[in-house]
C-alpha cells in the first residue's frame, strides 16, 4: 500500500522542497524501500519535465563559446605545471556567497570578459590594461536591473582595486542626462565610480574609480542622473549589485 | 534500440548514454552535442527561475561545465541524463536566486517572460520533444490552481514545503497533500511517456 509509504514526502524530495532532516530521512527510506525509491524516481522524472510547460527561450548564441573556451582553458591548466598553486591562489582570492556556483559563475565570466574584448565593436577602447585586467585574480559583483529588468552589469575589480563595468540592456540617454555607478558606504555619502552612456545596442564598457576596500561599502547602485555627473544619488535604482561578500 | 521519447530528448542518436560514455574520454565534441539537445532547456528553466536573461546564461554556462567536470559522477541507474542536467540547473539557479535581494528576487518573479526575446523556431534542443512538450502543458493546465501554485512555489522558488505553508498562510499538511496530489496527477498523465523507473541503463 502506497499510502504506508512517505509519499508526501517523496513528492516534495522531488521537487528540492524538503529541509535537509527531511530529506535525510527519504535517502534513508528509499536505501531499504524498493516500492518509494520507484515511486521517487517517478516523481523525479515528472519534476524534470516540468521545464517543458515553459515556453521555451533560446540560449544566447555565445552560451556555447563561453562554455567551450572555458573546458579548453582548463585543459591548457592541466598540462602546465604551476596552475594548481595559481588555480589555488585565484579561489583564496575570491570571497562570495553560495561558493560552488559563484567560483564557477567568476570563471565563465573571466573568460566571457575576454571574450567581450576581442569581439567589441569600435568605440571607447578597452586598451591592453583592460585585457590584462580581465586575466588576473579579481572580484566580479553581479549588478541585477532591480530598475530597469533588463538591464545587466558585471563590475569586475581587480585585487590591485582597478575596476572596469560591463553594462548591458540601458537605454541611451539624451545628452543632458548621464548614468552614473555609485558606491554607498556606510554612515557616509554615496560616492561616485564613473559616468557613463551606452550605445545604440544598450551597452557600455566603462572604467571605474573603485573605493580601496570594498568592506565598508554597503551597496553599489546605478542611477540616472544630470550630465555630466550628479553631486549627490538622487535617481530611482536602475541597478544594484548582489551580496559580493 | 527502441528509445522512446524521454524527459526533454530527441529521436537522434546517439543517445545520451553514449554522449556521456566520449565525454568521458575527453571527447568535446560529445559534450556540444549534449548542450545542442539540451542547452535550451537548460536556460528556459533557469530564466523562469532567476528571471535575468545574463544570470539565466551563467546558469546555463556553469550548468554544463558541471556536467563536464561530473561526468564521471552521473550514475545512470539515479535517472537519465536530461534529469541530471536539470538537477545541476536547477541547484545552481535556486542557489542563485536565493543570494539576492529579497526586492530584486520578488520583481523578477513577478516579471512576465514575454519581456525576455523569443524564438521557439530556434530551440532546437528540444524541438522533437514537442509532444512531451504539449503533454506536460496539458498536465499542468489539469492541475487546479492551488496544486499548481504549490509545485512553483516549490520548483521554481526553491521553497520548502513549511516555507510555502507560511507564504500562503495554510496549515503544512494542506500544502503537502497539495503537493502530492498534484504530483500524482502529472505522474499519471506523463509516465507512459517518460517511462516508469527512469534508470538510463535499462534503456540504452
Amino acid at each position: 500500500m502506497i499510502d504506508e509509504h512517505p509519499v508526501e514526502a517523496l513528492a516534495a524530495y522531488a521537487l528540492g522542497s524538503l529541509a535537509s532532516p527531511e530529506r535525510a530521512a527519504v535517502d534513508a527510506h528509499v536505501a531499504t524501500c524498493t516500492a518509494c525509491a520507484a515511486r521517487l524516481r517517478a516523481y523525479q522524472g515528472v519534476a524534470a519535465t516540468l521545464p517543458l510547460g515553459l515556453t521555451p527561450v533560446p540560449p544566447p548564441s555565445e552560451a556555447w563559446e563561453a562554455i567551450s573556451a572555458n573546458v579548453q582553458q582548463a585543459r591548457a591548466h592541466r598540462k602546465g605545471s604551476a596552475t594548481p598553486s595559481k588555480l589555488a591562489g585565484w579561489l583564496r582570492l575570491v570571497r562570495w556567497p553560495a561558493v560552488a556556483v559563484a567560483m564557477s559563475a567568476l570563471l565563465t565570466w573571466n573568460v566571457a570578459l575576454q571574450r567581450e574584448l576581442v569581439r567589441r565593436a569600435p568605440g571607447p577602447a578597452p586598451g591592453p590594461e583592460v585585457e590584462a585586467l580581465s586575466r588576473r585574480p579579481g572580484r566580479v559583483v553581479i549588478l541585477a536591473g532591480t530598475g530597469k529588468p533588463e538591464a545587466s552589469a558585471r563590475l569586475f575589480v581587480a585585487v590591485d582595486g582597478g575596476g572596469h563595468l560591463a553594462v548591458s540592456g540601458l537605454s541611451p540617454l539624451p545628452r543632458e542626462r548621464t548614468y552614473q555607478l555609485w558606491f554607498v558606504p556606510a554612515g557616509s555619502p554615496p560616492v561616485t565610480g564613473a559616468t557613463f552612456g551606452v550605445d545604440s545596442s544598450g551597452r557600455a564598457w566603462v572604467k571605474v574609480a573603485v573605493p580601496s576596500s570594498l568592506d565598508n561599502v554597503q551597496a553599489i547602485v546605478v542611477t540616472e542622473e544630470p550630465a555630466p555627473r550628479g553631486s549627490a544619488l538622487t535617481g530611482t535604482h536602475l541597478m544594484d549589485a548582489l551580496p559580493w561578500r | 534500440m527502441g528509445r522512446s521519447r524521454s524527459a526533454g530528448t530527441s529521436l537522434e542518436q546517439p543517445a545520451d548514454l553514449e554522449l556521456l560514455r566520449r565525454m568521458r574520454l575527453g571527447d568535446e565534441a560529445a559534450l556540444e552535442m549534449l548542450y545542442a539537445r539540451y542547452g535550451g532547456l537548460v536556460f528556459t528553466l533557469a530564466l523562469r527561475i532567476v528571471g535575468d536573461p545574463e544570470l539565466a546564461r551563467e546558469v546555463l554556462q556553469d550548468t554544463f561545465l558541471r556536467a563536464w567536470d561530473g561526468r564521471d559522477t552521473y550514475d545512470a541507474g539515479r535517472g537519465r541524463v536530461p534529469w541530471w542536467l536539470m538537477g545541476i540547473a536547477r541547484n545552481g539557479a535556486i542557489d542563485l536566486l536565493r543570494s539576492r535581494p529579497h526586492q530584486a528576487r520578488l520583481r523578477e518573479q513577478e516579471r512576465p517572460l514575454s519581456q525576455v526575446r523569443q524564438n521557439e523556431s530556434a530551440d532546437r534542443g528540444v524541438a522533437d520533444a514537442l509532444a512531451l512538450r504539449r503533454a506536460v502543458g496539458q498536465a499542468l493546465a489539469g492541475l487546479s490552481d492551488n496544486q499548481r501554485e504549490a509545485i512553483e512555489l516549490a520548483y521554481y522558488r526553491g521553497l520548502t514545503q513549511a516555507e510555502i505553508a507560511q507564504h500562503l498562510g495554510q496549515p503544512l499538511g494542506t500544502i503537502k497533500s497539495r503537493t502530492r496530489d498534484a504530483m500524482e496527477h502529472l505522474r499519471t498523465l506523463l509516465e507512459p511517456l517518460i517511462g516508469a523507473g527512469g534508470s538510463e541503463s535499462r534503456r540504452d
